[in-house]
């Protein structure tokens, strides 16, 4: 099994991220699984960044505790990760960097690279230093040369020949000064391409984007906010190709109401935001309900309340978006667990949405939103576009009458018509109304108005599918959890099983509303289950007992900003082990080091 | 068509006397004369005893929420420009809680007319300042006189960039009429404020306060297309103590709408736009 994992590090606005992610490709075009996982404070110049790129010829899920390799642009890059480094493990890194005062284990390796020197030599900028470093990395591991040209060529090729070659030209200096001054047999990772295989590397967030284009999206509208943001930079980029409309609004209420006013015209909308955006929408996502304009809601989460640590992850917004706005209302939650999931989710969401002209969120977090995978084109058979009921000709309405738009129906959903439809005029409103949708404050027809909202549910459970089992059966212990943490956890299932521990998954992406039925006879088949939660109250424990009565044995809540890794789920489900799976009922994971990448300075480097 | 052809089964259910009654019948009115066919019209409100009014002319309509008519008029006309959308609110929904929106929708030049029920009061809480209160009044929440300079509409407007700025009056309901009917067939953001007295909880502004002020544009030499000129008559009422009104016609200026700047929109509208997509040449950019 072919495994490598390395680590770049350097200060905020030198390139880490655009380094990473064209590592991503080189190695995806290998043939390779690839994970992508940046880490990065608020901050666009100083700080510390980080992108982790993890390569296997199977696949590997997600970021790792450790790595193979250290690309160092700056001595916090060394600071920070050389005691995650694992054993023979090296450090490429500018030999500007005064080593001394770092205590570097034995066994790791360390290739020093002359940057300034050899962009001296080819009169290049000082920007393109990690083209040097990313080529020696190559050279290291003994990887093709041609998949790095490959990719700059792609990348660079709308600004000119020139840049394309220069970065060639840099690249290969890199490339061949780590071959030619160093004995690169000492490094015990080498890596052939394992096939021609293209695989595309996606954020979690661009595959929401293009999910939500393969679902008929047609407009969306938002506020910048992390980590939402980049789902608006590619529909904004690909406005004109797939004729959608964009709208950067003035904040996230405008947001909102404009993705209302694009549906109730007959267009498939969506807005999206992280939560500080989310808790301005909250009037309007009522609005929405009240009124049945089917709505999409994408929310990325991070750390809060409040602006909390923007860039970081975490999984805390479930009971608000749950409860989010005035009143009882119904609503369907989503929470994408992997790539694949956040590309057919959304698509699907546009679809719940109108088929039950409800508003539908679909949550995320920092972690996968922004992580990128090598994914293969998502199969496309048996998508389709469900408009739900739509009135297309309209019985001829006598004078002064209007269309009864919320008449009530056996299922809940009334048939829509659209502005220029002849026959189809009524009034959408905020206030309770009948079924023209005239304001009533009638009490039977108040009663009436909820409980036809409220028969949309019998449908909606038999349509939205259940928690779903990953690995074996007759598992010793079951992990449960619900949207991007199916990843550390599928990971950790491998770990557990060569450490001798039968361990399975239950896996939540579809929370609300939740099938009582279902999410029983789930647990029915779980001996011992540990709830694994990124949020320090066990959201969606509390959620799963509210609605269905079952109730996890064990909790693992990580709230510190990161995802969980692999390390810590397998070291608790080792330590339950020992305890006879009893005991322990609630943990929280503590980090050993205090790192901060926000202020290195704190550390003298 | 004719003005009864917008009116529904249901009256409005406005104070005896209130501005709102005539500010609705100088919009049917427009409606009729420009022909609007029901079903391509859309009128948008936020909340407020003005924003009653979706309920009240036959068309389609979405009564939204207190001060967000804007972006959800915006969407809709964006969405399919064939609609006739007219959005109606009143002062407190668009100058105070939605005022953000009114800044930034004139700058977007979305083809919208925007009717402002502008009473300068709270009418549906009861009579509290509004935005357009004038200094000195007392209300339930100015109980000494207000303090704040009031908000000047028409001057925000024409900075931030709307095309068609106007004022009427609710007491003369042809000349209100006539602005309405020029808004909708502007292309462009259009604002018509109404001075529109609310009977029971502005005791100041009433019909004879506006009637012994008022006076028409029109019927002076004003320059609609000169936006120093527009921008001082904007300051009258403060200038002259509120001895001088004008309502009509202030600025009206030609620029491209936010929909005809989007090649996407060229040759179809947003909604008849297929939701089918072909993946392949947003899949390969991955790879």
């Amino acid at each position: 099994m072919v495994n490598f994992v390395c680590k770049i590090g350097a200060k905020a606005g030198e390139g880490v991220m655009v380094t990473g992610r064209m590592m991503c490709k080189i190695f995806s075009r290998g043939g390779f699984y690839v994970v992508g996982y940046p880490e990065y404070p608020s901050l666009i110049r100083g700080g510390h960044n980080t992108f982790q790129v993890h390569v296997g010829d199977s696949n590997i899920y997600c970021q790792r505790d450790s790595n193979d390799l250290v690309i160092a642009f700056n001595k916090a890059a060394i600071f920070f990760h050389k005691d995650f480094i694992s054993e023979n493990g090296a450090i490429i890194y500018d030999e500007k960097i005064d080593l001394k005062d770092q205590e570097i284990r034995k066994d790791i390796k360390l290739y020093p690279i002359p940057l300034q020197k050899i962009l001296e030599d080819l009169n290049a900028p000082l920007k393109m230093k990690n083209t040097i470093l990313v080529g020696a990395t190559l050279a290291l591991i003994e990887y093709p040369f041609e998949k790095l040209e490959g990719v700059l060529k792609d990348e660079f090729s709308r600004k000119g020949e020139e840049i394309v070659k220069k970065n060639i030209e840099v690249a290969k200096s890199g490339y061949n000064y780590m071959s030619k001054n160093f004995d690169i047999s000492g490094f015990r990772v080498t890596l052939k391409p394992v096939s021609d295989k293209r695989r595309m590397m996606l954020t979690g967030n661009e595959a929401i984007a293009l999910g939500s284009l393969k679902g008929g999206l047609k407009f969306y509208s938002a506020y910048p906010m992390t980590p939402a943001t980049s789902v608006l930079h590619y529909l904004a980029a690909k406005e004109r190709e797939a004729d959608i409309v964009i709208k950067h609004t003035e904040d996230e209420i405008s947001a909102i109401n404009y993705a209302v006013g694009a549906a109730f015209a007959g267009t498939r909308a969506m807005t999206g935001t992280s939560g500080g955006g989310f808790a301005l929408m909250t009037e309007t996502l009522g609005m929405a309900a009240l009124a049945e304009t089917p709505l999409v809601v994408f929310l990325s989460q991070r750390v809060g309340p409040s602006t909390g640590m923007p860039t970081w992850s975490e999984q805390a917004d479930l009971k608000f978006a749950l409860n989010a706005s005035q009143g009882d209302f119904m609503r369907v939650v989503l929470a994408p667990g992997d790539i694949e999931e956040s590309f057919y989710l959304s698509a699907d969401a546009l679809n719940i949405a109108e088929k039950y002209q409800l508003p539908v969120l679909i949550l995320n977090d920092k972690f996968l939103a922004e992580s990128s995978f090598a994914v293969s084109r998502f199969d496309e058979s048996g998508m389709g576009i469900d408009r739900g009921k739509i009135a297309e000709n309209p019985p001829k309405l006598k004078k002064m009458q209007r269309f009864k738009r919320y008449k009530v129906t056996k299922d809940g959903v009334s048939p829509r018509t659209f502005p220029g439809q002849p026959n189809g005029m009524h009034v959408a409103t905020s206030y309770v109304h009948d079924e023209t949708g005239f304001s009533s404050e009638g009490f039977q027809n108040r009663v009436d108005m909820v409980a036809k909202r409220n028969k949309k549910l019998k449908n909606l459970l038999k349509d939205l599918p259940g928690p779903k089992f990953y690995g074996p059966e007759n598992a010793d212990i079951t992990l449960v959890a619900w949207g991007s943490q199916k990843l550390p956890a599928l990971a950790s299932l491998e770990v557990l099983e060569k450490e001798g521990i039968k361990a399975n998954l239950l896996h939540f992406s579809y929370l609300f509303p939740l099938d009582q039925k279902k999410v029983k006879q789930a647990f029915k088949r779980c001996r011992k289950t540990l709830m694994l939660e990124n949020n320090s109250t066990g959201q969606f424990a509390g959620i799963l007992r509210e609605y269905t009565g079952v109730k996890p044995n064990f909790m693992f809540l990580r709230f510190d900003g990161r995802p969980f890794f692999v390390g810590n789920i397998v070291d608790h489900v080792k330590k339950l082990k020992e305890k006879g799976y009893k005991g322990l009922k609630m943990a929280v994971f503590r980090e050993t080091v205090n790192h901060e990448y926000y202020y290195p300075a704190k550390f003298g480097v | 068509m004719k003005a009864q052809d917008y009116d529904v089964k249901e009256m409005p259910q406005w104070c005896p006397g209130c501005g709102n009654f005539l500010t609705l019948s100088a919009a049917k009115n427009a409606f009729a004369e420009l022909n609007l066919e029901p079903k391509d019209t859309v009128v948008v409100s936020g909340i407020g005893c003005g924003s009653k009014v979706p309920h009240h002319i036959y068309s389609y309509g979405y009564e939204g929420i207190h001060g967000r008519l804007l972006p959800l008029a915006s969407a809709i006309k964006l969405a399919n420009r064939k609609l006739t959308v007219v959005g109606m609110g009143g002062d407190g929904d668009g100058y105070g809680e939605g005022v953000q929106h009114f800044v930034h929708i004139a700058r977007r030049n979305y083809d919208l007319t925007y009717i402002v029920h502008n009473n300068q009061i709270y009418g549906l809480t009861t009579g509290q300042m509004s935005p357009t209160t004038e200094k000195g009044q007392k209300t339930k929440t100015s109980p000494f006189g207000a303090i704040e300079t009031p908000f000047n509409p028409l001057a925000n407007a024409i900075t931030n960039g709307a095309t068609y700025v106007a004022r009427g009056f609710s007491g003369d309901i042809d000349h209100l009429k006539d602005l309405i009917k020029g808004a909708i067939q502007h292309r462009g953001f259009a604002l018509v404020d109404v001075f529109q007295p609310c009977v029971t909880f502005n005791k100041h502004n009433t019909y004879d306060w506006f009637r012994e002020r008022i006076y028409k544009l029109e019927e002076t030499d004003h320059d609609t297309s000169n936006k120093d000129a527009a921008l001082e008559k904007c300051f009258e009422d403060v200038k002259t103590e509120y001895k001088k009104l004008p309502i009509g016609l202030l600025y009206k200026e030609d620029r491209p709408t936010y929909g005809d700047q989007l090649p996407q929109l060229k040759d179809k509208e947003l909604v008849e736009h297929s939701l089918e997509i072909d993946m392949g040449k947003f899949y390969r950019e991955f790879e």
